[in-house]
């Protein structure tokens, strides 16, 4: 099963290149089926795989390389030969990652079946989730960095491509640009990286890279400046602070690719290419120490952020990137499989409330909380989901994020007691927002009448992912956890001779408690602020700390830097134009120019006084030549021709005689000429 | 008889040719002149292989050439004539002032 494993993605893109190109546009197109099919027979694989690696039937690493093309090459006066293969590269975390993506495509496209109904755009529609899920299976299996980045660009693309799917509005364009260049920014960091590795290395594959490193040839500095290359890459697709600020904005995309792209799969891309390069992080305490603060500046500043936000969709995005920072923190904690955990289960159950958004949108045709209210009667499906997934994400004992979340904890209070008392404080603050999304949306008093009233529960492609997602939700934590079978799958093989930084605190087995209490004081204060049908306390709060909030909701006004960083840079360019325009042109360009037509006008008067009126006078010479010998032909007889030419080779044959002859020649020739000129002039006409 | 009486053969036919040209006026009288330059420059042509030569054949051949040329030329001059007589009803050569510049 492992040796066709190369065709994962491969069969997507398949898919997706046949639905775009081999069908026409309709909205009833069957072609979202075969894409549903291709996923699903991904699914089954992964899930074999998964299934295979975790008892312990197939042996994990996998890899198979492929040749790709060779170069030449010198470094340091030798000629080299580098070998650039392709392949696949499957460990434990890959394992989890493939089902992770192929589940949570194949749900998300059943959804759509029903979302997308009568979207003009349908078909096309699942050629670019075809195209998306390829990617980041591509992304996902490669075992060559510069396949992975190609990979990792192309997920960036069909994102771009599904957040202004609906490109008829201003908003989606403008977010999907957004992302894009918010996420290239990062990526400038991690293609540098890129680049240091083949210079350090001389390869891409990632297990040449991990044997290099494991040997101890590649300096700690050039493996932080690796690592912060990569976490910089990372920090733009995973949503990192500062660059989060594109996630939020995506949401103006389809809310089922807000659930796949923008929850569960591609913004864990970036964690998962920390996990696959920990090696070189593990190496540079440094790199690793930023991770570490990275995610736990991201998941606090996050979660505050959503506690203000009305958008349902908003604040399961700023949700999204609060946890992306906790898994970053895991990660940079030494809590490799802690991070890949909470990474999987909040696969699950962060696509679970985004698809229960998405049923909620499609049932009152607004993201804004505001206008919701007592839906549970309504839709007691989706509310029933919701509820599982806010208990998961907000760590509820026995639900998956409780799992992953306390593993997180525990972590990272080995690690570092100050970073722990962060994420403990966005851990309850996630409490608090999510509680706060389900009692305005599901409980108190509906506030929009005619909202309300066309509310229904959604049709069955729609309710079926949320069950599935649900069980997810509340189990898989559970079940992963259980004889710690997801650690033993995914599980960072130290490198010898480094090993992690010893800490000196353990985690008491009561501090999972203290967590969960604190969690539970937040949900009652959600209830308290935002249970009622009015939010007259919560109202009041805000009113009273309107400076805070204004800061919250203004997203600490790091849009607004980047604006003014990019008016910064236009600024910029704008000086750069003025000196290129002002400066080289007019000084360099066109005075070189202007010397040029000076000395062009010199040459032209040197050319018209001297050169031309030496030609005309040649010419005006032969004219007043040709004109004084027509005079002596005027009369236009042919013998006179004949007469003139005559004398005229008679003068000169005379001229070519010796000089002794000379006389006697001439006097007979003119004597003969003059008979002639007689004879013709003496005739009458 | 020595190469140059037949030189001076040649040279009066010439003069003689040349003479006639420039004063005859009807043209056929011209072109007969014509042909008499021809023939005096063919006899200095024959003179001077069979004196200076007298092993080539090259002068002769020429001689030869010069016959042939001057009969074509002939003819075409003679139906330059007819034509312009046809249209002109005269033969007098200064009577020709057509192509006059």
């Amino acid at each position: 099963m492992l040796q066709h494993v190369y065709l994962i993605p491969l069969i997507p893109l398949a898919a997706s290149l046949l639905i775009l190109l081999g069908a026409k546009e309709d909205p009833r197109s069957p072609m979202p089926f075969l894409g549903i099919a291709a996923t699903g027979w991904c699914l089954l694989q992964s899930i074999a795989i998964f299934y295979g690696a975790a008892t312990g039937e197939l042996s994990l690493p996998y890899g198979a390389d492929w040749n790709w093309f060779s170069f030449g090459a010198t470094a340091g006066g030798k000629p080299f030969l580098y070998d650039m293969p392709v392949g696949v590269l499957i460990d434990g975390s890959a394992a989890v990652m493939l089902v992770v993506v192929t589940l949570v495509s194949f749900l998300v496209q059943v959804y759509s079946l029903s979302y997308m109904r009568g979207d003009p755009r349908f078909k096309r529609y699942y050629a670019y989730l075809s195209f998306f899920t390829a990617s980041m299976l591509g992304l996902v299996v490669s075992s060559n960095l510069l396949v992975t980045f190609s990979c990792w660009e192309l997920v960036g693309f069909s994102s771009y491509l599904l957040i202004g799917f609906w490109f008829e509005r201003p908003e989606p364009p403008y977010a999907a640009k957004k992302a894009f260049i918010t996420t290239k920014l990062g990526d400038l960091g991690l293609y540098l990286a890129l680049m240091l590795i083949f210079c350090q290395v001389g390869s891409f594959q990632i297990p040449q890279i991990r044997e290099f490193v494991a040997r101890g040839f590649m300096p700690a500095a050039v493996a932080t400046a690796i690592g912060l290359g990569i976490l910089c890459g990372a920090a733009g697709k995973s949503a990192q602070f500062p660059l989060f600020i594109w996630l939020p904005d995506a949401m103006e995309g389809p809310t089922p690719v807000s659930a796949l792209i923008h929850a569960a799969t591609m913004v864990a891309a970036g964690i998962y290419l920390v996990a696959k390069c920990y090696f070189i992080f593990a190496i540079s305490p440094v790199a690793m120490e930023t991770v570490a603060w990275i995610g736990a500046i991201t998941a606090l500043l996050a979660a505050t952020m959503a506690v203000v936000s009305y958008d349902i969709k908003r604040v399961l995005a700023f949700s999204t990137v609060s946890q992306l920072g906790f898994m970053m923190c895991a990660l940079g904690s030494w809590g490799f499989s802690a991070g890949l955990f909470h990474l999987t289960t909040h696969a699950a159950f962060k696509a679970l409330l985004f698809l229960c958004a998405g049923s909620v949108i499609h049932a009152v045709h607004t993201n804004d909380m505001r206008q919701m209210g007592n839906l549970d009667k309504k839709m007691p499906i989706t509310f029933f989901a919701t509820l599982v997934g806010t208990f998961a994400i907000a760590g509820i004992p026995g639900f998956s994020g409780f799992f992953s979340k306390d593993m997180i904890l525990e972590r990272v209070f080995e690690h570092d007691p100050r970073l722990f008392v962060i994420l403990a404080i966005s851990a309850c603050l996630t409490a608090f927002y999510m509680f706060r999304l389900v009692f305005m949306t599901f409980l108190g008093q509906e506030r929009d009448l005619d909202r309300y009233l066309h509310a229904h529960e959604s049709p069955w492609p729609m309710t079926v992912p949320l069950f599935v997602l649900m069980a997810l939700a509340a189990f898989s934590g559970w079940l992963l956890d259980r004889g710690e079978i997801f650690t033993r799958l995914v599980n960072f093989q130290a490198l010898p001779g480094i090993a992690p930084a010893h800490e000196a605190a353990h985690a008491p087995a009561y501090l999972t408690w203290y967590v969960t209490a604190f969690v539970f004081f937040a949900i009652y204060l959600a209830f308290r602020l935002y249970g009622g049908s009015n939010f007259r306390e919560a109202e009041s709060i805000k009113r009273r700390c309107a400076p805070v909030f204004n800061l919250l909701e203004r997203r600490y006004y790091l849009d607004d830097i980047f604006l003014a960083l990019v008016g910064l840079s236009d600024r910029a360019a704008r000086l750069a134009f003025w000196i290129d325009s002002e400066v080289v042109d007019r000084f360099f360009v066109d005075g070189w120019g202007l010397l040029m037509l000076a000395l062009a006008r010199l040459c032209h008067l040197f050319d018209d006084n001297l050169i031309d009126r030496s030609v005309d006078a040649t010419g005006g010479l032969s004219v007043s030549l040709g004109g004084t010998l027509r005079w002596i032909v005027r009369r236009g007889l042919v013998q006179e021709y004949l007469l003139w030419s005559a004398a005229v080779m008679s003068v000169l044959t005379l001229l070519t005689l010796p000089a002794q002859r000379y006389c006697l020649g001439a006097s007979v020739g003119l004597g003969l000429l003059a008979i002639l000129t007689l004879l013709l002039v003496r005739r009458p006409r | 008889m020595s190469l140059g009486h037949y030189l001076l053969l040649g040279a009066g036919l010439f003069v003689i040719g040349l003479f006639g040209a420039l004063t005859r006026r009807n043209v056929i009288g011209i072109l007969m002149s014509i042909e008499l330059m021809f023939n005096a420059a063919n006899i200095n042509l024959a003179a001077c292989n069979s004196y200076l030569h007298p092993a080539g054949v090259a002068g002769m051949t020429l001689a030869i050439f010069v016959i042939t040329v001057a009969a074509a030329e002939v003819v075409v001059g003679l139906a330059l004539v007819l034509a312009v007589y046809r249209n002109s009803a005269t033969a007098y050569v200064e009577d020709f002032s057509l192509l006059k510049g």
